[in-house]
């Protein structure tokens, strides 16, 4: 190899970014054990060297501007390819993902240090850190809908790593079930796209994304029930989304993911697993645009799912679930800001996607240092059993903080840069799009979002990391280790400075702006060269020209930041201050709280009345007819066969002689007929 | 000459006798002679027919039926004393332990 590493055309081994992990996986699995600590290694190693090779591209694409790149080969069935696509969108996934899951396996390898079965930790976290990198990098539907239920099992695996807690057990099994139930329209989806797309005489790559945008103008005319096929698609493609990204109402499983370990709820319920539906949306966005009214429900369903989880983390008092609440909900911001793509084009992605990345890097650290908290007090997660951390375990406290200051949109912090754009941006689409004064509603939901997220972070800090220890093992926290420590400073300066690193996020959108629509074709690179305005067309979209400089008011701008600053002076008010009592709104005889604590009652409803009632019923009818009717028209044909079997066994003397007459007599009997019909032998 | 129709009619009554006893009796022994005596009768038909029609050929078939009779009842008599070994009886009635 050469040694001048700036020569290396990284693009041309993406596929090892996916296959690294997957040996990780292996040799975690089967010789882990008696290696380096008991386990954690070959993961870490492996991850290391994906992220090695994902830099390695950004380096070609980025800086060098080899372009971008994709390569496919035949499988299975012709039209169907197995392939890898290289592009800023695919980048910042790529180098997100191994960025974050390299700490996380390194702060792994302090807090997994007293299980036993740290080799079996390691290797599920390395085979999922694998399967993101293969559905990121996927140039088509199918090997996309692969890794997409492959990193599904990798989450059922974690949730349940500690299965002999029920809890975690019935946890894994929840969070199954409730992508399944996306999954399954996912597929039916794809399946829809593939007949549409042979409809149309296409036999190679038919469900390659890049072909179908090619022919989405042909594809745009397809009916199904009177609507176009696209929408429907999208629609589909959308419940798989609101599966895997927690949205409403398929998001209850996620608060329940949270008795895995919590490297695992950084890894995969925060930075990672989750952020795939937004990419699925990102991945197939001319799709969207093109199918009329498509992104209008992905901004109203995003758009709600931000509020409604940001109200329900005001209540919960489990650190890790206000946590998880909290990513419901900025996943719905980055839903929504999709779903305005309808207006904003390709830079609605690049919003998405620069959101997706700063909130990998302050959520995970959130979740980490929360992590931290456990393992220091003894696995209390209570918030209202905590209290005055911050003296025993500083680095944890001050990097939470920074977390949620970057969670909560705090001048110059990443959040503030991407979330207080994605708000600005979501008052453009109301101001232009057509449908009147509907189409403010996502920006009113994301806007309130805004201080209720301030509000309920920073309860969870306050009560955490101040005041008084509120049970005994608060009283002496220990500090985390070596691990933990540097991994949470690593992240706490990215959560900090990733905007101002990069230019208030234009470097980034800049370069995320190139994905789709990038036209100038070069030796070394291949581009899809779209026309967005021409695709949007198609779906009855009007994008705005690009450069064409909207006023939006001042008010709108600062809105959030005040809000976020009111948001801040509630919790300090209440929880640190304590100069508002709010015990006796905090009680179960209010009807409100009561709503909020029993999380609008979506729990029961799934599993009360849809899951025991509706589908017990139908089942105990079918048990009934299974069991008596089904089993019986068998069970009868079986005791016939006996009964006639016990009687005509009987024949059967077992006396030579008996046996002798029947065959004399027999023939006697077949000479007889002979003569008797041909008058002769 | 004695005509072919009282060979025939010999043949058919040793046959008769033969077959009444396969269907009677119940000792190995005397079964074993009704068959015995049944394929005499038998090859006293071939050999009725071979003079009856001057060929030869029915007569060597009939010694090689008896070569074959006598090898059948060596391994008769075999199975049947083993079986008096067994159970000291040669009532065949005895021997139906495989059938239901």
């Amino acid at each position: 190899m050469d040694p001048n590493l700036t020569t290396i055309d990284f693009r041309l081994y993406a596929h090892w970014i996916m296959l690294l992990p997957m040996i990780g996986f292996l040799l975690e699995l089967l010789i882990g054990k008696y290696w380096w600590r008991k386990g954690g290694m070959f993961a870490t190693l492996s991850i290391l060297g994906s992220m090695i090779i994902s830099y390695g591209c950004l380096y070609n694409v980025y800086v060098q501007e080899l372009g971008f790149w994709e390569y496919s080969w035949d499988w299975f069935y012709p039209g169907i390819v197995a392939g890898f696509t290289i592009d800023p969108l695919s980048l910042a996934m790529l180098c997100m993902v191994s960025f974050i899951s390299f700490f996380i396996h390194f702060y792994a390898i302090g807090y997994m240090s007293h299980d036993c079965a740290k080799n079996v930790y390691f290797a599920e976290t390395a085979l999922f850190t694998g399967s993101m990198f293969g559905l990121v990098l996927s140039n088509n539907l199918l090997q996309l809908f692969i890794f997409w239920e492959m990193v599904g099992v990798c989450s059922y695996l974690l949730i349940g790593f500690w299965w002999h807690k029920p809890e975690a057990a019935a946890a894994g099994k929840k969070a199954w079930m409730s992508c399944a139930v996306g999954d399954c329209l996912f597929l039916l989806g794809i399946a829809m796209m593939y007949t549409i797309m042979v409809k149309q005489g296409i036999t190679s790559e038919i469900i390659s994304f890049n072909n179908i945008f090619q022919n989405l103008e042909h594809l745009s005319h397809e009916m199904i029930f009177g609507m176009s096929a696209l929408t429907i698609i999208c629609i589909l493609f959308m419940c798989g989304v609101l599966g895997k990204s927690a949205g409403f109402p398929l998001h209850v499983w996620i608060p329940d993911a949270m008795e895995g370990p919590t490297t695992v709820s950084a890894l995969i319920h925060a930075a990672t697993m989750v952020t795939a539906g937004v990419y699925l949306i990102a991945r197939a966005f001319p799709i969207f645009l093109a199918a009329p009214n498509a992104l209008m429900i992905v901004a109203f369903m995003g758009a709600f799912t931000a509020l409604y989880a940001s109200t329900l983390g005001l209540v919960v008092n489990d650190l890790k679930r206000i946590f998880a609440y909290s990513t419901i909900s900025q996943l719905g911001y980055m839903i929504a800001i999709l779903g305005c793509g309808a207006v904003l084009g390709v830079a609605a992605v690049a919003f998405a996607l620069f959101h997706l990345v700063a909130h990998a890097f302050f959520k995970a650290l959130l979740f980490l240092s929360s992590g931290s908290v456990l393992h220091g007090i003894g696995n209390v997660r209570d918030i209202k059993e905590m209290g005055g951390l911050i003296k025993g375990m500083p680095w944890t406290g001050w990097t939470m903080l920074a977390g949620a200051l970057a969670l909560i949109a705090f001048p110059f912090t990443a959040g503030y840069y991407s979330k207080d754009k994605i708000i600005e941006e979501a008052y453009l689409y109301a101001s232009v799009h057509d449908p009147g004064p509907l189409g403010y509603l996502p920006w009113i939901f994301l806007v309130l979002g805004v201080i209720l997220t301030a509000t309920y972070t920073f309860r969870a800090w306050y009560l955490a990391m101040t005041g008084e220890p509120k049970s005994y093992p608060a009283v002496h926290p220990h500090e985390c280790g070596f691990w933990m420590r540097t991994t949470l400073v690593v992240l706490a300066f990215f959560a900090l400075f990733l905007g101002i690193i990069t230019g208030g996020g234009t470097k980034f959108w800049h370069f995320l702006e190139e994905t789709f629509v990038h036209e100038t074709h070069t030796a070394t690179g291949i581009y899809p060269g779209l026309d967005l305005h021409e695709i949007g067309r198609l779906g009855g979209n009007t994008l705005l020209e690009h450069g064409v400089h909207h006023d939006i008011p001042a008010a709108v701008i600062y809105l959030p930041l005040l809000l976020m600053i009111a948001g801040l002076a509630i919790a300090t008010m209440v929880y640190y201050k304590n100069r508002v009592d709010v015990s006796k709104y905090v009680k179960k005889d209010n009807p409100l709280y009561q709503i909020l604590w029993n999380k609008y009652y979506l729990d029961y409803l799934f599993k009360d009345i849809i899951a025991e009632k509706i589908i017990m019923t139908v089942f105990t009818f079918w048990d009934v007819l299974d069991r008596y009717v089904i089993d019986g028209v068998v069970n009868l044909m079986s005791w016939i066969t006996i009964q006639s079997g016990q009687v005509s066994r009987k024949l059967q003397t077992g006396v030579v002689q008996n046996y002798a007459t029947a065959v004399i007599f027999g023939v006697s009997m077949l000479m007889i007929l002979v003569i008797m019909f041909r008058g002769g032998l | 000459m004695i005509p072919l129709q009282y060979y025939l009619l010999l043949a058919g009554i040793l046959f008769a006798i033969g077959a009444y006893g396969i269907m009677t009796l119940s000792n190995g022994i005397r079964l074993l002679m009704c068959v015995e005596l049944m394929l005499n009768a038998a090859n006293m038909n071939l050999v009725a027919f071979s003079t009856h029609i001057n060929d030869a050929s029915g007569q060597v078939f009939a010694l090689f039926s008896i070569a074959l009779a006598a090898a059948e009842a060596a391994v008769g008599f075999a199975i049947i004393l083993m079986v008096y070994r067994l159970r000291a009886k040669i009532d065949i009635e005895n021997i139906k332990l495989l059938r239901w």
